[in-house]
Order: C-alpha cells, then sequence, then structure tokens
C-alpha cells in the first residue's frame, strides 16, 4: 500500500533519514521503533508531505512525492501528529468535523461523529467543549477520532503514547489495535516498542536516520536490539 | 441632546468603518501572519474602479456598490496570488515590509495611471441625505454605515462558526500545518481569508466614497495605518479585538472632535494616537489580546 | 586560572572596537571617496545632491541601528529626522528673520539666536528625551504593535509640525537657517555614523540585540534584557537620525515637515533593504545604488525628450521603483545585497581563501 524508497529528510546540514526503504501492505500494522531523535516522526513528516524530503513516497502504485499534504489526505491517507496537535481553541465538535473535512456525506459524518462519541464517552460529554480544555489522554483520543474521521484507508499515527499515564496508553493502544480489524492500514511511530509490538506485524528500527533492522514483531520481541535501540 | 446623539451616531459610524477595516487586517493576520499594508490600497482599488467605471456610463448606485464589494474582493485576492505568495512562509518582517512595498507601488500607480489629484466619483452622493428618528435629525449615511458593519460582522461570525471553511480558519489561525492533515487546501483557506479581508473593505469603501465624493492615490493609507492602531489596541490577530479596537477609535476620535476647541482640531489624529499609545503602556498585548496572539506566530 | 583569564577580559573589549572602528573606517572609504569626487569635480548643482543622499546615507544607518541589530521593523524614524532639524532651525535662526516667520514662538524662542555650538547640543537634547520616552514604549511591545507604534509616532510628530505653527510655522517653509555646514560636514557625519553604527554593532549591546532578533525565547534564557538592549538601540538610532536633520537643516537653509515624512521612510527603507539591513554596509551601498538610480528615474520622471521626442511626464515613477525595489528583495533575498557580512569581513574571508588556495598550490 504505502512504500518509501531512499527517502531522505535534511533540516540544512543535519540529515535526520537518510535513505530509508520501507513498504507497509494493505491490512498490516507497521510499527517504526528507534530513541528519540532517530528520525522517527520525519520520516512520519515526509509521509504526509509537510516536511520537504528527498527520495519516493509511492501510495498504492502511485508516486505522490510531489503532492502537497492536503492531494495525499484525499488518496486515504491520514495522520495523527505528535502531541496531538487538536484545534485547542475549536470545540470538540468542530474537531471532528474538520477531520471529515474530505467528505461531503452529511448523515455519513455526523454517524461516525456519534460513533466516536460512544467510544469514547469523554468526547461526547464534552462535545461542545473547546478540546484546549481537555486533559492529555481525552486528547490523544480526540486526536485519533478525528484523523479517522476521513474514513481513510491508512493511518499514520506519530507517538501516540506521548506524555501519557501508562493506564491510558494501554487503552488507547487496545483502540488502534481494534482497528486492524477492521482492515484500516496502521503505521505507528513509537518509542514504547512494547505496547507498540503488541499489535504490530511487523516493525521497523531506525537508529540516527538509517534503518538498523526490520522483521517480525515476534522475531524483534526475542532479539537483543530491544536493549540495544528501544531500552526494553 | 440633540447633538449628544449625532455625535454618538457619528462615533458609532466612524468607528464600524475603523472595525471593518480592521477587521480585514485581522482576518488575513490571524491566519498566514501577515501584517497587510497593502490593504488600503485593496480599498483604493474598488473605489478608482467605481470611478472609472462611471467615467465609461455606468452610473447607477446599486450596481457601483456591487462593482466596490466585487472590486476589492477581487483585488485583495489577486494581492495574494502576486505579491504575497512568495512570502507565505517567511518571517512576518519580511511579509510586512512586502506588503509595504506592495502598497507603495499601488499608490504610485494610481498617480501614474490616473492622476495624483483627487478625482470626483460623485455617484453615491445620494445615500447621503438628513433622516428624522424619533425627533432627531441623523445622518443616513452613518446609520446605515453602522447597520452595514454589524450586518457584515455578523455574516463574518455566522460564516467562521458554521461552515466548514469557516472552522477551519479558525482553526488554522493556530495550527496551519494540522488543518493541512485535514486535508483542507491551504490556497483556499489562505484565499478566502483575502476575500473576506477584500469584502469587508469593499463595505468600507463604499461608504467612504459617499461621504468624500472623490478617490485619491493615498486615501487608503491613513485609513489602515488607523485600523493598524485599532488591531493593535484590541490585541494583534485578534478578530473581536479589531472589532472592540475600531470601535474604540471611533468614540475617541468623535470624543476628541467634540472636546478640542476649533482652532486646535488639527491636533485630533496626533491626540488620538497619543490616547492609543497611553493605553498600551498599561495593556502591551492589547485589550482583548494573550501575549501569544501578539504578532510572534508561528506558521 | 583567574590570574590569565583577567588580562583577557580587556584585550577582548578593546579587540571589539579595534574590529568597530577598522570594519567602520572600510566600510566609510567609499563614502568619502564618492564625496571627495563631488567636492572636486562636480558642477554645484550635483553637489547639492549629493549632500542630500548623504544625509539620507546617515539616516539610513540610523535606521540600521535599530532595525538591523533588534530585528524589528521601524517605520518612524523620520520623526526624530525631522526633530533634529527643527530643533536647530529653531534656535539658530537669527531673530531678525524669525520675526517674520516664526514671530508668537512660545518660551520666548523668537527673541533668543543661539549659536551653533549650544543649538546643536540642546538640539540633540530634545531628540533624545522624546527617543527615551517613546523608546520604552515601543520596547515594551511585540515586533508588528511596535512596527505600527513607531508609525503611529512619526504620524503625532508630523501632526505637532503641522498644527502648532507659532513654534514650527505649519505647513509653509522653515527658511532663514543659518546654513553652517557644507559638503565636507556632512561627509564627516556620514563617516562618523557609519563608524558609530560599526562600534555599536560589534559592542556587547549590538551583539546581545542580535541574539535576541535570532532568538527571543533563547536570549531571554539567557537572562538578557530585550527591552533595555531595545531601548538603547532605539536612543542611538534617534540620535543618529537626529543628526542627520540637523545637518540637512545646516545645510538646506530651509526645511518643511513634508520633507520628514512618509516619502522619506520609503525611500530610506527601501535603501536599507536592498542593501541588507543586517549591516552597516548595506546601509552604505543600498544608498549609493539607490541614490543614482533614482536619480536615473526622476530625469525620466519629469519627462524627457528621447531622440526629438518629448516623454510625458510620469509622475510616481520613482515611487513605483522604490516599492518593486522592496517587493523584489524581499521575495528574492531578503537578506539584501550584502547579506550577514560586513564589508571589512567579507574581504577577510575572501584573502583568507586567496592565501588557503596559496598554500594549497
Amino acid at each position: 500500500m504505502l512504500q518509501l524508497e531512499g527517502l531522505t529528510v535534511s533540516y540544512g546540514a543535519v540529515q535526520a533519514v537518510r535513505g530509508l526503504d520501507l513498504s507497509v501492505a494493505k491490512g498490516e500494522f507497521v510499527a517504526l521503533l528507534g530513541p528519540n531523535g532517530a528520525g522517527k516522526s520525519s520520516t512520519i513528516g515526509a509521509i504526509t508531505g509537510l516536511v520537504p524530503s528527498k527520495g519516493r513516497v509511492i501510495l498504492d502504485g502511485k508516486d505522490i512525492t510531489r503532492l502537497p499534504t492536503e492531494a495525499r489526505i484525499v488518496r486515504g491517507l491520514t495522520a495523527c501528529p505528535e502531541g496531538r496537535h487538536v484545534f485547542a481553541n475549536l470545540t470538540v465538535a468542530e474537531n471532528l468535523r474538520l477531520g471529515a473535512a474530505t467528505r461531503s456525506d452529511k448523515a455519513g459524518v455526523a454517524a461516525d461523529i456519534d460513533r466516536y462519541c460512544t467510544l469514547f464517552p469523554v468526547l461526547g460529554e464534552r462535545i461542545a467543549q473547546a478540546a484546549g480544555t481537555l486533559s492529555g489522554g481525552e486528547q490523544q483520543m480526540l486526536a485519533i477520532s478525528r484523523a479517522l474521521m476521513s474514513r481513510p484507508r491508512m493511518l499514520l499515527l506519530d507517538e501516540p503514547s506521548l506524555g501519557l499515564a501508562p493506564m491510558i496508553v494501554a487503552r488507547i493502544f487496545d483502540f488502534i489495535g481494534s482497528l486492524k480489524a477492521d482492515g484500516l492500514t496502521v503505521l505507528v511511530v513509537e518509542q514504547n516498542a512494547a505496547q507498540a509490538l503488541r499489535f504490530a506485524d511487523r516493525a521497523y528500527v531506525l537508529g540516527t536516520g538509517q534503518l538498523r533492522y526490520s522483521g517480525t514483531a515476534a522475531e524483534l520481541a526475542g532479539s537483543d536490539l530491544m536493549s540495544m535501540y528501544l531500552g526494553a | 441632546m440633540e447633538y449628544f446623539v449625532q455625535q454618538f451616531v457619528n462615533a458609532l459610524a466612524f468607528g464600524s468603518e475603523y472595525a471593518l477595516v480592521a477587521l480585514g487586517l485581522a482576518v488575513v493576520f490571524s491566519i498566514m501572519g501577515l501584517v497587510n499594508f497593502a490593504h488600503g490600497e485593496v480599498i483604493a482599488s474598488a473605489c478608482y474602479c467605481v470611478f472609472l467605471a462611471v467615467a465609461v456610463g455606468l452610473s447607477q448606485p446599486w450596481l457601483a456598490i456591487l462593482l466596490a464589494l466585487a472590486a476589492a474582493g477581487a483585488a485583495s485576492v489577486l494581492l495574494e496570488r502576486v505579491a504575497f505568495r512568495p512570502v507565505r512562509n517567511a518571517p512576518t518582517t519580511t511579509g510586512l515590509l512586502t506588503a509595504f512595498g506592495v502598497s507603495i507601488i499601488l499608490q504610485n500607480l494610481f498617480q501614474l495611471l490616473i492622476s495624483p489629484r483627487p478625482q470626483a466619483v460623485p455617484v453615491l452622493n445620494g445615500l447621503n441625505a438628513t433622516w428624522h428618528v424619533g425627533g432627531f435629525t441623523v445622518s443616513s449615511l452613518q446609520v446605515m454605515e453602522f447597520l452595514a458593519a454589524a450586518l457584515s460582522i455578523g455574516a463574518l461570525v455566522l460564516f467562521l462558526n458554521r461552515s466548514t471553511l469557516g472552522i477551519a480558519m479558525r482553526a488554522a489561525a493556530r495550527d496551519f500545518s494540522t488543518v493541512r492533515l485535514m486535508g483542507i487546501r491551504a490556497n483556499r483557506v489562505i484565499a478566502m481569508a483575502f476575500a473576506i479581508s477584500g469584502v469587508l473593505a469593499g463595505v468600507a469603501a463604499v461608504f467612504i466614497l459617499a461621504r468624500r465624493g472623490s478617490v485619491s492615490p493615498d486615501m487608503g493609507f491613513g485609513l489602515v495605518m488607523k485600523a493598524f492602531v485599532a488591531c493593535v489596541i484590541g490585541g494583534f490577530g485578534s478578530l473581536s479585538g479589531a472589532a472592540v479596537g475600531g470601535m474604540l477609535l471611533g468614540f475617541i476620535e468623535v470624543g476628541l472632535l467634540v472636546a478640542l476647541p476649533q482652532e486646535h482640531g488639527g491636533l485630533k489624529e496626533a491626540l488620538t494616537y497619543v490616547i492609543v499609545i497611553a493605553i498600551l503602556v498599561y495593556r502591551p498585548e492589547g485589550l482583548l489580546g494573550s501575549r501569544q496572539e501578539l504578532g510572534d506566530k508561528e506558521i | 586560572m583567574t590570574t590569565d583569564a583577567l588580562p583577557a577580559t580587556p584585550s577582548a573589549a578593546s579587540r571589539w572596537i579595534l574590529r568597530g572602528l577598522t570594519g567602520g573606517i572600510i566600510t566609510a572609504l567609499p563614502v568619502v571617496a564618492i564625496g571627495l569626487y563631488f567636492i572636486g569635480f562636480a558642477p554645484n548643482y550635483y553637489q547639492h545632491l549629493a549632500a542630500a543622499a548623504l544625509v539620507n546615507l546617515i539616516i539610513v544607518v540610523g535606521l540600521q541601528v535599530f532595525m538591523g541589530n533588534s530585528g524589528v521593523p521601524q517605520l518612524g524614524h523620520s520623526a526624530f529626522v525631522g526633530l533634529g532639524a527643527y530643533g536647530l532651525a529653531i534656535l539658530a535662526t537669527p531673530v531678525a528673520l524669525k520675526k517674520l516667520s516664526i514671530p508668537h514662538a512660545p518660551f520666548g524662542l523668537s527673541q533668543i539666536t543661539l549659536s551653533p555650538v549650544i543649538a546643536i547640543p540642546i538640539s540633540f537634547v530634545v531628540v533624545a528625551v522624546l527617543a527615551l520616552v517613546s523608546g520604552r514604549i515601543i520596547s515594551r511591545l511585540s515586533g508588528v504593535a511596535a512596527t505600527i507604534v513607531s508609525l503611529a509616532f512619526l504620524v503625532i510628530v508630523h501632526s505637532v509640525f503641522l498644527h502648532w505653527p507659532e513654534l514650527f510655522k505649519g505647513n509653509q517653509a522653515f527658511f532663514g537657517i543659518p546654513k553652517i555646514f557644507g559638503l565636507p560636514a556632512i561627509i564627516a557625519g556620514a563617516v562618523a555614523a557609519i563608524v558609530i553604527a560599526r562600534l555599536f554593532r560589534e559592542s556587547a549591546t549590538g551583539l546581545q540585540l542580535r541574539a535576541t532578533a535570532d532568538n527571543l525565547q533563547a536570549a531571554e534564557a539567557l537572562a538578557l534584557d530585550s527591552r533595555a538592549l531595545r531601548r538603547r538601540a532605539w536612543l542611538l538610532s534617534a540620535l543618529i537620525c537626529g543628526a542627520a536633520g540637523m545637518l540637512y537643516a545646516g545645510f538646506a537653509g530651509t526645511i518643511s515637515p513634508k520633507v520628514f515624512y512618509f516619502q522619506q521612510v520609503f525611500l530610506t527603507l527601501a535603501m536599507l533593504i536592498l542593501g541588507g539591513m543586517g549591516t552597516v554596509t548595506g546601509a552604505m551601498l543600498g544608498t549609493i545604488l539607490l541614490s543614482f538610480g533614482l536619480e536615473a528615474i526622476r530625469s525620466v520622471e519629469t519627462g524627457v525628450s528621447v531622440l526629438g521626442i518629448q516623454m510625458p511626464a510620469m509622475l510616481g515613477l520613482s515611487g513605483v521603483a522604490l516599492g518593486v525595489v522592496i517587493v523584489l528583495c524581499m521575495a528574492l533575498r531578503p537578506q539584501g545585497i550584502s547579506g550577514r557580512y560586513e564589508l571589512d569581513e567579507a574581504i577577510g574571508a575572501l584573502l583568507r581563501r586567496n592565501s588557503r588556495m596559496d598554500k594549497a598550490e
């Protein structure tokens, strides 16, 4: 579904990602792991197009490297950015509505808003409240729901566990894992390898911008890479 | 009492005009961090379009009004495409100086292509009549200006709260990148901001034209100066701040007009600015502004 | 350890002074050369043009001191030029001429004539007082608001010039100012302004101010007081602009408020942007280039005859050119021609590279 070929991201003279090759098949759940500064978020940025990059990004066999971010979203990609980035000055309902900005079926959008409010009752309770007043975990639930509002075929998740309590992290990952059953393709970037590997089919490990390892989640869990790169 | 009511309506009218122009500046600034010094030339462009239309014989007032609104909207969007797109992601200073340069170019082009002297445009003079409302004599133009401003602001609020694009614009004021992640085209949001800004300026242009009955190359610059000051007192980048600041400026000006003796009337402008600056000494972030909205916006 | 470190401090201090002085003098050399050429070889009319251009240069240097180092656009500097000019005019114009122009001046100013030696310092004090007051307010505001308020300050000062005719003679020309300055004095003033601006740039205040422009949060985390730094730059900038005003008044003998208004702001701003606002070299380069360029455009503007055909006058052409310079610079090269380096730094880098290449061979 998604292929990266020779992806390179540079900020001035610093290369954050160097010649990364990666692929995610349809319906697969792939984890992109690595320590701080390994280039994980830059990779997500390059896939969404918010961060300029060299190399090729291929979605459904089509080269989307030159497309602006908006056009990539229209093609079925969606991303939940690091640090959640809910629109703090907008209400929960407005946040969800913007998530569905690419859709034109009003009834479907309303039904989806109801669906996420049932899944995460706290969103339903605070539907008319400014998103900035939500707690970190609630904001993460909102950000993921918002990303899913576009009915994407592929979801990019950047550090969903960042700054959240372990119990909430587990709950959020349970939800992310459940998405696999719906046939959604997921690429999740995480420092919390243990959580990410609970549901991942395969994993890539990045270190200082380069690919250090790739294989199935089960292989990775047993290897000494876990302690070398992932502190687990 | 009569005098008081007249001056009150006068202040409302001036305040409405400043609020309209200041809102136009704030809409653009809040979304892309551009300090649009060329906004006054959008107003002047609209007025010159009406002038040219009258010159070729199109002199119906309703046509002039529609033309002013359309021309201002179009001029604003066109300026974004031609001049401001290359500096969209540049620092605030770069955008500010670009807009300043665009303003100089347009003012001088009006001089070069039309005339450095004011040109008469009497087409909307008919709007200016005397009305008797409940025993008071008021200027129709002033009442209409206030109503038009109230209506425009109401429509803007409705748009920003109800339509998806409007909600996206509010979101973009804080976090443009994430708005793009929602699949909303950045160009569309920015073009809409400039179109709204332009149409608001067009509404102001109609009333300026009706009051002055003439156009001149630098007619917009002084007004935009005041609108910027209104934005600064209201809190730069805040939409409600721009509207409140504009109204306040109108009342300060008319208050000075009433208070100052005739022979010092010329100092009205200077004293207005002194009062405004005095407000800023106590509230550097403006009346409704917060520190973060104060111009050092990250895009 | 400490005994070793101690002598290093004064030598570091003298090093920045030395760097500022040599840098300033190198930057001023082209100005002196062009100025001397005009004194020696150009007809009288061109000497006037040269004087006007050099006054503009001093204003641009003054503008650079605040805008270039703090990164905050300032559009009100012409207020200080006007204050300096009117200060000298009101104090130094002979009583006989004041009887004609400002017979009802307040504070008995129409009854006194001060020698320039006294009038100039007093004018500087007036400029300094107003700069201190306005600087206190402007340094508190963040970027955009500061720019707008600087512009409002210009409008206030201009409005007072216009509407206090007893003192400033309204929108009429103020004449009879003793012509105490010639082209050599203006050249000397320009050199002094360039050297002072360079010294400020290299000084601790200048360096710290540039750091706040680079990254305000980081600089304030290092306990740099951005407000105090901006206030100092604002004061120096105002004094340099005020000096330009006095030189102009003492050269031309006649001033009027419209000289010190938006036209001058546009012109000097375009000069600084073209040359590059980050450096004093930029101020110098931009002024020289635009002064020559605009003179060429002005001759077209007033209607020249090309091949025997009289071209129509095109008022506004020079204004369009100024605007185009600003817009194109911002779109293509926002740092201006000079970029980040002063003339002496660029020469030094070039020499080092050449010597490296020599060694390599």
